[in-house]
C-alpha cells in the first residue's frame, strides 16, 4: 500500500499490469489478474476508507467518496453527477441495484457497432460468474413503503413492476449505502475483489492520480502519476512512474477518455470521449398522509421497465423507473424553492416519496450523449447538451410518475421543476406537466450513471477500443469499466460493468500468459 | 446559445459590469486559500437569510449566529471542491460581492448586509424564472449551497422530521 496516509510513493515502479482505479471493472480485473500470478499495481485517485469510517453522514462521504464531492456538474452546470472516488470506486456508493445488461441494449450494439459475439447467451455465464462472486440475487424482506408505494401504485394502473436484485449479504436494511456500507453487507469491490487481489499479491496506491501515459512507437511506455489531496489538488511535484507490460485503464467514464486525452492517446475517428452517457434522471415528488421515512431500508428494491419494454428502443427516449433512498442534504438541495415555502416542505419530508425516471440515452440520432474535454488544468469536463428529444422523455416520465403516486394514494404530487407547484389531483398535475416548458435549469436533472466515452466497437472508426476490450491503436493498453459502453444501459450499470470486464479480463489473461482463470 | 453559455465569468462579468455601469478594477476573490472573504460571506448571509427563512431562529440573535455557524459549515464543504469549481465560485462571489455586479446579476439594489429577506427572495426569484442561462446558474449555485451546507449538520435534522441514522450496534 503506498499514497495517502500510507507508505510514501517510490519513483518508480514496474509490475506485469497497471490498473488505473479500483471500482467495479478494476476490481474484477485485478482478481482475475492476480489469480493466474500476475503481479498487478493498482492506482486510485481517492482514499481507503472503509465499514469503520462510514458513519451514515452525508457530510462525511460526499467529500471523501464521490468525485468533486458530489457536485461534479456538466459543462453547463445543467445536471449534477453523482459517481463515486474511493477505493471501491462507485461500488463502494451505490445503492446495490443490480440488472444484467437488457437484450435490447446487447442486440443494439450487434446491429449497429458490430459487437456480434454480444448476444444473451455468450454474456450469460459471464454474468452469472459475477453474480455467484458477489452475492447478487433476490433479496427477500418486504420493501420500505418508498418502494412499496411504487409497486402498490404501479399494480393500480396495470403496470408491471418486479424486485430488483440486489449485491449484499447479510443486509441490515439500513438504507445508507450511499455513503458506505457501515457493516459490510453491500459486496462492493471493497470488500470483495480488492481484498482478493491484495492477499494474492497486488499493490494498491491510493490518493494517487494516473497523470498521463507516456506513449512511443504505437505503445504505452510508462504511466506517470502524481500524488493527491482528498480534493483532488497535487499533494506535492513527486512523479511516481511506472512501467507495465499491459495497462488497463478502468478510472470510470469521463475520467478514463480524460486520461487517454491528456495522453494525447491517438484517435484517428475523432471518438474518444464522445458519447458519454448519463441516464439523465428527473424526480417526482409526493406527500402521504402516512410516514414514507424514504431514508429508512434498504433503496431500490422495486422497479418498472414498463416505459422501455412497451416502446422500440430506437423510438422516443424510454424511461426506467424507480425509488430513491433520500437523506436531508441530497433532498434539500434537489428538491426546488426556498424561503417559508421550502421550510413547510421540508417539513413534510418524513412523509414524502420520490420516484426517479431514468431516461435511456444514446439509441437514437437526437440523443447522441456528451463529449468529455479537458481543463487547462487537465481535469475533464463534460459536455452534454440536453436535447428536446431527451426532455420530452423527461415530461412523459413525469407524467407517468405523478400517475403512479397519485393511484397510491399521494395526497399532493410535486415534479422536480422550478415552475411547478404541489398538485392535488391527476388531472390537475397531468395539466399543468403537459404545460411546463421542459428546458435544462428550470427542470432539475441529475445522473448517477456515467457510461461511454472510449466505446467498445467491432471497427475502428465506430469506437476507441476493440471488442476484446484492447485500444483499437494502442496495442498494451485495455479499457475496463463503464467507458466502454456505446449507449447507455437503460439499467443501473454496475453488473453489465462486471458481466462485460469477466469476459474482457479472462481474456486478457489468456493473452497475457496463457492460463485459464474464471471469477467463480 | 443559452443552454451553451457557460459560467465562464471572465467573460460573462465582462459584459454584465459594464451593462451596470461598473468597473472590474475593484474586485477581490471571494475565496482566498478556499476560506470565503468578506465579501463573499456577506453575499452567502443574504442568501441564508432569504433560503433559510423559516428554517431559522426567529430571535435575531439566535438567528445571527446560526447564521455564523452556517457559514462556517459553508466554508468547509467549498473547501472540499476541486481547484476548478473553487477557482469559479471565486469569480461568482468576487463579482456578486461588487455593487456593480450584484445589480447586474440579481437585480439586488440594496446590499447583501443591508437588503431585506423579501428584496432578496425577490432577487433570487428573478433569477430562478430568468431566461439567460448565467443567472439560473447563478441561482442554483446560491441556492443549492446554501442548502446543502445548512442540512448536513444534525442541528437542521429536527426541522425535516428526520432522526439521524440508524445506531450500529
Amino acid at each position: 500500500m503506498f499514497g495517502g496516509p500510507h507508505a510514501a510513493l517510490p519513483a518508480s515502479l514496474s509490475c506485469d499490469v497497471a490498473i488505473i482505479g479500483s471500482g467495479a471493472g478494476a476490481g474484477i480485473t485485478a482478481e482475475l489478474l492476480t489469480k493466474a500470478g500476475l503481479e498487478v499495481v493498482l492506482i486510485e485517485e481517492g482514499p481507503l476508507r472503509s465499514s469503520t469510517d462510514f458513519k451514515q453522514r452525508e457530510s462525511d462521504a460526499y467529500p471523501s467518496l464521490y468525485q468533486e464531492s458530489a457536485a461534479r456538474k456538466t459543462a453547463d452546470k445543467a445536471i449534477n453527477i453523482l459517481q463515486g472516488r474511493c477505493v471501491g470506486g462507485s461500488t463502494t456508493v451505490n445503492w446495490t441495484s443490480s440488472f444484467r445488461t437488457p437484450s435490447s441494449t446487447l442486440s443494439y450494439w450487434q446491429q449497429r457497432f458490430g459487437l456480434a459475439e454480444l448476444t444473451d447467451d455468450a454474456m450469460s455465464p459471464w454474468f452469472a460468474a459475477a453474480e455467484r462472486r458477489l452475492n447478487i440475487g433476490p433479496w427477500l424482506t418486504p420493501p420500505n413503503e418508498n418502494n412499496d408505494l411504487l409497486r402498490r401504485g404501479a399494480a393500480k394502473l396495470g403496470i408491471p413492476a418486479a424486485a430488483i436484485h440486489r449485491n449484499v449479504k447479510g443486509c441490515w436494511n439500513l438504507g445508507s449505502c450511499g455513503m458506505g456500507c457501515p457493516t459490510n453487507a453491500k459486496q462492493s469491490m471493497l470488500v470483495t475483489t480488492i481484498p482478493a487481489a491484495l492477499d494474492q499479491g497486488a499493490n494498491l496506491i491510493t490518493q494517487t492520480q494516473a497523470r498521463e501515459f507516456e506513449l512511443s512507437g504505437g505503445k504505452v511506455a510508462a504511466l506517470r502519476c502524481t500524488p493527491v489531496k482528498i480534493d483532488g489538488t497535487p499533494a506535492s511535484d513527486s512523479v511516481t512512474r511506472i512501467v507495465a507490460k499491459h495497462y488497463v485503464v478502468a478510472g470510470g467514464a469521463i475520467n478514463s477518455p480524460a486520461l487517454l486525452k491528456r495522453s494525447n492517446a491517438p484517435d484517428p475517428h475523432g471518438r474518444l470521449g464522445t458519447r458519454t452517457f448519463l441516464h439523465p434522471v428527473v424526480i417526482s415528488a409526493a406527500t402521504f398522509d402516512q410516514n414514507v421515512e424514504a431514508w429508512n431500508g434498504a433503496p431500490q428494491t422495486i422497479y418498472s421497465d414498463h416505459f422501455l419494454d412497451t416502446q422500440a428502443i430506437d423510438g422516443p427516449i424510454g424511461y426506467k423507473l424507480e425509488a430513491p433512498p433520500m437523506h436531508p442534504v441530497i433532498f434539500a438541495s434537489t428538491l426546488t424553492g426556498f424561503g417559508q415555502r421550502q421550510a413547510e416542505l421540508l417539513r413534510s419530508f418524513p412523509q414524502m416519496h420520490s420516484l426517479l425516471a431514468l431516461l435511456r440515452d444514446g439509441f437514437h440520432e437526437e440523443s447522441p450523449g456528451g463529449t468529455v474535454t479537458l481543463r487547462s488544468d487537465g481535469t475533464p469536463m463534460l459536455d452534454y447538451p440536453l436535447t428536446d428529444f431527451v426532455m420530452e422523455g423527461a415530461r412523459r416520465a413525469f407524467l407517468s410518475m405523478a400517475e403512479i403516486q397519485f393511484a397510491a394514494g399521494a395526497r399532493t404530487v410535486s415534479p422536480v421543476h422550478e415552475m411547478a407547484t404541489s398538485y392535488t389531483t391527476w388531472a390537475e398535475a397531468r395539466d399543468a406537466i403537459r404545460a411546463l416548458p421542459m428546458k435544462p435549469y428550470v427542470t432539475r436533472v441529475v445522473s448517477a450513471h456515467v457510461m461511454g466515452g472510449c466505446g467498445l466497437a467491432g471497427s475502428e472508426r465506430l469506437g476507441v477500443v476493440r471488442p476484446d476490450g484492447q485500444h483499437w491503436q494502442l496495442n498494451n493498453v485495455s479499457v475496463h469499466d463503464g467507458s466502454l459502453f456505446p449507449t447507455s444501459i437503460g439499467a443501473n450499470p454496475q453488473l453489465s460493468i462486471y458481466g462485460l470486464v469477466n469476459k474482457l479480463a479472462t481474456g486478457l489473461v489468456k493473452r497475457l500468459n496463457g492460463r485459464d482463470v474464471t471469477l467463480a | 446559445m443559452q443552454r451553451r453559455t457557460l459560467l465562464k465569468l471572465g467573460i460573462g462579468a465582462t459584459a454584465l459590469l459594464a451593462v451596470a455601469g461598473g468597473g472590474l478594477a475593484l474586485l477581490r476573490p471571494g475565496l482566498v486559500n478556499g476560506h470565503l472573504t468578506a465579501g463573499a460571506q456577506s453575499v452567502f448571509r443574504g442568501v441564508g437569510r432569504a433560503v433559510l427563512d423559516g428554517s431559522l431562529p426567529s430571535d435575531a440573535i439566535e438567528r445571527d449566529r446560526a447564521l455564523s455557524t452556517h457559514l462556517k459549515r459553508l466554508n468547509d464543504t467549498l473547501a472540499a471542491f476541486p481547484a476548478a469549481t473553487q477557482a469559479e465560485l471565486s469569480q461568482l462571489l468576487s463579482l456578486l460581492a461588487s455593487a456593480a455586479g450584484r445589480i447586474g446579476l440579481t437585480g439586488l439594489r440594496d446590499d447583501w448586509a443591508n437588503a431585506s429577506v423579501t428584496d432578496i427572495q425577490s432577487a433570487l426569484q428573478g433569477m430562478r424564472a430568468s431566461r439567460l442561462a448565467l443567472r439560473q446558474q447563478v441561482y442554483h449555485a446560491l441556492r443549492d449551497l446554501t442548502n446543502a451546507a445548512f442540512y448536513s449538520d444534525p442541528v437542521a435534522w429536527p426541522l425535516m422530521g428526520y432522526p439521524g441514522p440508524r445506531a450500529i450496534v
